[in-house]
């Protein structure tokens, strides 16, 4: 009995990783056949979305640690990557690393500050400390350039030897780059949550004094997490900041995109794999499309609003600047009606139909 | 010497309106240990309803708070009892998040309707200001700061000497036993959330003579209201009208003596500070 169950498992895993490399692999060649530079664009910004929830998805998702200033190290990776760059002629895929270690000290000082503090506190000191980090950012003019912002011109060319690997014009190489950023920080998601370190990190989310009276020690294995979710965050900043080209307080280091990391995580599901993943692809195409006026273009053709009247110059003028509202409505939607955001939402339903059958 | 004293007292002036917007915030943890990352958005609503009755009906800011803040409780019963209800029971972080996308909402709605220029709403003694021995001090913060000290008195009153009051300070003490004891507590966390938003509104009304109003003045304030409440204890109104005294004046002299655009950094600061040594706040019981 006990060695058919193994093999049905192990088939359905198979059946899984094939699955996995499928996707992969069809993604690997999307290129090859998609030269459309806003389709690239698009699944770009969802590489990073995913990214950015993934690794927030290690501290909050797994550790149980609600940190909503995500943007700290967002934008200390972005900002140092950049500077590099444009001030020291430092390529970004060396800049990168000093971003990560520029990171790994900033986590270090706020996780040594802000995991004294538990639940709502920790969440307003998370707050606290990303917004010194973008007043810094704003008020230290003579090396961040402030507000103004910094403009990334001078992305060189990557060589291997005498071989010209890639030049950077074109979307394609920050397609590849930003589908293996996304498919390393799930690779890590995985390997944390099937180590012992998941289980150290869920053991703290799910009753932080009974995992203290097993011996765990609490404060580090918190900054470990922290760590490993600030790196991984870095190297989102990183990437935007070389792909877009621009730094600038309140792009990278804002609490906005504090709540947006959040935001991908808690929609696509928390504490779960592929709930980042999920969150992406429901967010990122939604709020391009409103940018874009896709949505407005398309209520005008159904014919309810007409373009030239009043409605339709102010759905024009203001729909793209609404995208954000509806991130806020389904944020409401989501907490009030599916609590375990929209993965867990289907699994549920999933469950049901099954016993539904059965 | 003059300078000290003129930003003290300017710090204290703006401060009044800050213990507003932290008592607020502090009343609605206090009854339902929600905290309210909406307030500084309910707060922006108050301006602009502030702002509308002034340039449409002509109705002075000060006035208007008569309208604004019987108008904003109603929406905050009526945010509490649609949204906030049904988390009660729910985890602190869906809470917080409840209340996010809340504040998502009213920003972007309000940007969608008035676009997100910056309004200012100029009376006539917008920029005038009394001179006492050299120290100039504004008068709209001043007649505000005094709107505030009533309003602050009134609420106290309330909360110490009514049956109602009675019945949110024992439901914020305790939310079983006070059910136990024959209080509607569902009524209460309305009443709490309606003078919350009222409370947020009237001080959106009083700052907007001598404020910049736009759809995203929200999130800074906020912020602004979480170090108030924390500095003066979770759940404390005295303590919330302490802590907005204190950040006010810390915002002035950081402003003064180090530079303005430094001064938000010297309130986040002594924010940390304040939760890592003392956590409880200034005037709240020990609760980690």
């Amino acid at each position: 009995m006990a060695t058919t169950t193994t093999t049905s498992s192990s088939k359905a895993a198979l059946v899984k990783l094939a699955i996995a490399l499928l996707i992969v692999g069809s993604l690997f060649a999307v290129p090859r056949y998609v030269s459309s530079p806003y389709a690239l664009h698009i699944m770009i910004l969802i590489f990073l979305s995913t990214i950015m929830g993934e690794s927030w998805n290690i501290l909050g998702g797994y550790t149980g640690q609600y940190s909503v200033g995500h943007a700290a190290y967002f934008g200390v990776g972005a900002y140092t990557t950049v500077m590099l760059m444009q001030f020291r002629q430092v390529p970004p895929w060396i800049g990168v690393w000093a971003g990560i270690a520029a990171v790994l000290v900033v986590a270090l000082i706020i996780g040594s500050i802000c995991f004294r503090l538990r639940g709502p506190y920790f969440v307003l000191a998370s707050i606290a400390v990303a917004e010194i980090m973008r007043l810094s950012a704003t008020n230290l003019n003579s090396i961040t350039k402030g507000a103004e912002g910094i403009l990334a011109t001078e992305i060189p060319v990557f060589k291997i030897g005498e071989h010209v690997v890639t030049d950077f014009l074109t979307k394609v190489p920050f397609y590849y780059i930003g589908l293996s950023l996304a498919l390393i920080t799930i690779a890590v998601t995985w390997g944390v949550q099937h180590s012992k370190l998941g289980y150290y990190f869920q053991a703290i989310r799910e009753d932080q004094d009974a995992a203290h009276s097993l011996g765990i020690n609490i404060p580090l294995y918190k900054n470990i997490g922290l760590a490993i979710s600030a790196t991984l965050t870095a190297l989102a900043g990183s990437f935007y900041a070389i792909y877009v080209g621009f730094v600038d307080p309140t792009t990278v280091l804002s609490l906005d995109l504090s709540v947006q990391i959040v935001l991908v995580c808690i929609i696509g599901g928390i504490g779960t794999i592929y709930g980042p993943v999920v969150g992406a692809i429901a967010l990122v195409p939604l709020s391009e499309a409103l940018r874009s006026n896709v949505i407005a273009e398309g209520i005008f053709k159904t014919g309810f609003v007409d373009p030239a009247s009043a409605t339709g110059t102010f759905l024009k003028e203001n729909l793209a600047h609404a995208h954000v509202l509806i991130y806020g409505i389904l944020v409401v939607i989501v907490i009030l009606f599916m609590p375990e955001g929209v993965l867990g939402f289907i699994r549920k339903l999933g469950s049901r139909m099954k016993k539904g059958k059965a | 010497m003059t300078i000290f004293l003129q930003s003290l007292i300017s710090g204290i002036l703006v401060g009044g309106v800050y213990a507003l917007i932290g008592i607020g915030l502090t009343l609605i943890f206090g009854v339902m240990r929600i905290i309210n990352f909406a307030h500084g958005d309910i707060m922006m609503i108050g301006m602009y309803l502030t702002y509308m009755l002034f340039s449409m009906a002509g109705i002075d800011p000060f006035v208007s708070v008569l309208i604004s803040f019987p108008l904003m409780y109603l929406l905050g019963v009526f945010l509490q009892k649609v949204l906030i209800n049904r988390v009660l029971d729910a985890l602190p972080q869906n809470q917080i998040l409840l209340t996010i996308g809340m504040g998502l909402i009213m920003s972007n709605t309000m940007m969608l309707a008035f676009t997100s220029d910056y309004k200012i709403l100029s009376t006539t003694y917008s920029s005038s200001s009394i001179s006492i021995g050299g120290i100039s001090i504004s008068q709209p913060l001043t007649i505000s700061f005094l709107i505030t000290a009533v309003i602050t008195a009134g609420l106290y009153w309330f909360l110490v000497k009514t049956n109602t009051g009675q019945a949110v300070r024992a439901t914020a003490q305790d939310r079983e036993a006070a059910q136990l004891m024959g209080i509607n507590v569902k009524r209460m966390s309305g009443i709490a959330f309606g003078l919350g938003a009222g409370l947020a509104g009237t001080a959106g009304a009083l700052i907007s003579p001598t404020y910049y109003i736009f759809p995203q003045v929200g999130s800074v304030f906020t912020l602004k209201a979480f170090v108030i409440t924390v500095l003066g204890g979770m759940g404390s109104v005295v303590g919330a009208a302490i802590g907005g005294v204190i950040v006010g004046v810390s915002e002035s002299m950081g402003a003064v003596y180090i530079s303005s655009g430094w001064k938000d950094v010297v309130v986040y600061v002594i924010f940390l500070l304040v939760l890592l040594f003392k956590p409880s706040g200034l005037l709240g019981k020990s609760r980690m």
